[in-house]
């Protein structure tokens, strides 16, 4: 016994001090806080978000908790998260959910609280919510749908109204509302706008480099004459770029992405990708911030903020004369 | 022989479980409520225990499985595949919500009488078997869900994740009652001396006449109706069949065993054990959300705390033989 004891006390002081530096730097609030809960941060976008909601957050002169689920799959942790959060009894829940039910439960719990509940990115979808009777202060994001038209009015611009010829559209996961909208607004402006360049395929890339690398090389070979490529994201995107490079058809085919992340920033800029349309997810994260103050002060915020998107390209990352540049990260 | 391996004689005797893993319980548990002035209240504990309920009787079957000397890598995907069978039945076939509760249990144990097949007749080894499984179920539940959660359970289905009789969450209660029935089946029966027995030598087993491929064949089965439950609990809790639910799971419900001093190559197994394995992981987890420290770290101090579990299991063990 006398020498066990000892060991016991070793392993949960040893343990202690881990908890106490792990604790070390996390701020205790005692007051109001507006609470934060996010996808993954294992994601550029997400990265982007985070230090918008920060900016935000620092601008407005309020505190925040900010929490991240695993992964982008982790829906049942990103759950408990949520309700774990409650505990700090914030404010307000500034959320993006994994998908528009897994925070269900927690927001109902959230709404009873009076904890006012902000829909990042428009994950929640309001048919859903209307038959929990779960009232959202609003809804914020990128319009995708906006998206993916200003990803055909480039190509159209670049290429002009009487282009023709093959077009490669690749989707996200299947299934999902981003990538699905994204596609969707680009088929839909591209048939407006130039009924000459033809969509051969729109296949699911599941937001997989390597997938949307594999795509584009078989329908290089199905089409070699192929003139575009739009990618749902920017790594699909960016694995697409290589694929048509290795196929020596890179001044060829025009590829476009969708986020700005700072990979495809750094492609356009060493003129392999041609554009990708920026979504600038910091911005969100900042006018969610904003938007919430102003809601909690009683002032009116509109029920959906649709935060506007930039098309880059290396004429406009060159010029650096854009103000909303800045925003991209 | 001192007082204290007295006592932990004793405690393995009538509990089955080592005291180690309750005193890191009790110590960890200490340290959040010192750490964060959230951390103990009553809904705090109910979060806690709510939290744990999926993974927890996902961690029930590793224990059987594990136990008995065999390993089932398919826990999460066979819950996903459950799950979203469920929610077929319910909302796509609009089948009345008890058929729907079988179709989960019995989606699932089909799934592990499979794997049970597979190891005793066709002499796979576990590890691929179930490897092959968690990929065959993750797959099913995509063709049957076309890739997207069925939302809409009907309301009696969604009282079994998110009803709270007595404020109790369903889910609490039912990983209770799950936990108990585990425990007496492992502990106080023939089949449960038979379980253990066949992890610890299955040329023992089989020379004192338990029938080790049949009993192989219930083990599997039976944690995949488990599975089958988890996966009833998290598409009630959530409302929907999510084709994605349970990636990773299986490694949380072993690690949860592990902790718990199951061994790892069979013959000794707790049910009680594995409760609190699977607890420090949920205190662990909801402490450092509350301290508002990143998901990054908290994967980290659980990676942490499995290897720290085994490290101390392994000591007291060879003390114990070395007397």
């Amino acid at each position: 016994m006398t020498s066990f004891i000892p060991k016991i006390n070793r392993f949960t002081l040893a343990f202690s001090v881990a908890m106490a530096l792990c604790a070390a730097n996390s701020a205790r609030a005692d007051d109001a806080e507006y609470g934060v809960l996010m996808k993954t941060l294992a994601n550029p976008f997400w990265g982007a978000m985070s230090q918008g909601v920060e900016a935000g957050a620092k601008g407005a002169g309020v505190k925040i908790f900010e929490q991240a689920a695993e992964s982008d799959q982790a829906a049942e942790p990103q759950l408990n998260l949520c309700n774990t959060m409650l505990e700090r009894k914030p404010a307000a829940m500034i959320t993006a959910a994994i998908n528009s039910t897994n925070l269900l439960p927690c927001l109902k719990v959230a709404q009873e609280a009076g904890v006012k509940i902000v829909d990042l990115d428009n994950n929640l979808d309001q048919a859903v919510l209307d038959k929990e009777g779960i009232k959202v202060t609003f809804h914020i994001g990128s319009d995708n749908n906006a998206a993916g038209a200003q990803g055909a009015e480039y190509l159209v611009s670049k290429l002009g109204k009487d282009a023709k010829g093959p077009v490669l559209v690749i989707e996200g996961l299947s299934g999902n509302i981003t990538g699905e909208k994204r596609a969707k607004g680009f088929a839909d402006k591209l048939k407006e706008l130039a009924p000459g360049l033809e969509i051969v395929a729109s296949l699911p890339g599941d937001w997989d480099r390597g997938k949307a690398a594999s795509i584009a090389t078989d329908t290089l070979t199905a089409h070699p004459d192929l003139v575009a490529i739009f990618c749902a994201n920017d790594g699909m995107a960016l694995g697409a770029v290589e694929s048509v490079y290795a196929a020596g058809k890179g001044p060829q085919v025009t590829i476009i992405g969708v986020d700005g992340n700072s990979d495809a920033v750094k492609s356009i800029k060493e003129g392999r990708l041609n554009a990708s349309v920026a979504q600038l997810p910091y911005l969100v994260g900042k006018q969610a911030v904003e938007n919430v103050k102003k809601a909690l002060a009683g002032e009116k915020v509109e029920d959906s903020i649709a935060v506007p998107t930039l098309v880059l390209t290396k004429e406009v990352i060159d010029a650096g004369k854009e103000p909303m540049l800045e925003y991209v990260k | 022989m001192s007082f204290w391996s007295r006592v932990q004689r004793a405690s393995v005797e009538r509990l089955h479980i080592r005291l180690e893993s309750l005193l890191v319980l009790v110590a960890l548990s200490a340290v959040m409520a010192v750490l964060s002035p959230y951390f103990l209240s009553l809904s705090n504990f109910l979060n806690i225990l709510l939290a744990t309920s999926t993974i927890g009787v996902l961690a029930i079957a590793a224990t059987f499985v594990i136990g008995s000397g065999g390993l089932d890598l398919s826990l999460g995907s066979v819950m996903g595949l459950s799950g979203v069978a469920g929610a077929f039945v319910a909302v796509n076939l609009s089948w009345w919500s008890p058929l729907a509760v079988l179709a989960c249990i019995l989606a699932g144990g089909i799934a592990g009488y499979i794997n049970g097949q597979l190891v005793t007749r066709a002499f796979v080894p576990a590890f691929i078997v179930t490897l092959g499984m968690l990929g065959l179920a993750r797959g099913l539940a995509l063709v049957i869900s076309q890739g997207r959660a069925i939302y809409g359970l009907p309301p009696e289905i969604v009282y079994i994740g998110q009803g709270r009789p007595f404020g109790v969450p369903m889910p609490v209660i039912l990983l209770v009652l799950t936990a108990v029935v585990a425990h007496c089946l492992l502990a106080y029966t023939r089949f449960g001396r038979h379980t253990l027995a066949l992890g610890d030598s299955e040329g023992a087993a089989r020379a004192a006449g338990i029938r080790v491929e049949h009993h192989r064949r219930i083990i599997y089965t039976l944690s995949g109706a488990l599975a089958g439950l988890a996966g009833l609990l998290f598409t009630a809790r959530v409302n929907a069949g999510d084709p994605t639910a349970g990636i990773n799971y299986e490694l949380t419900a072993i690690t949860a065993a592990i902790i718990g001093g199951t061994n790892l190559f069979g013959g000794r197994a707790s049910i009680l054990g594995t409760m609190i394995g699977a607890l420090i992981m949920g205190v662990l987890q909801n402490g450092l959300t509350l301290l508002a420290v990143q998901s990054y770290y908290q994967q980290m101090a659980i990676g942490a705390v499995l290897i720290l579990a085994v490290f101390i299991d392994q000591y007291q063990v060879r003390k114990e033989s070395r007397v």
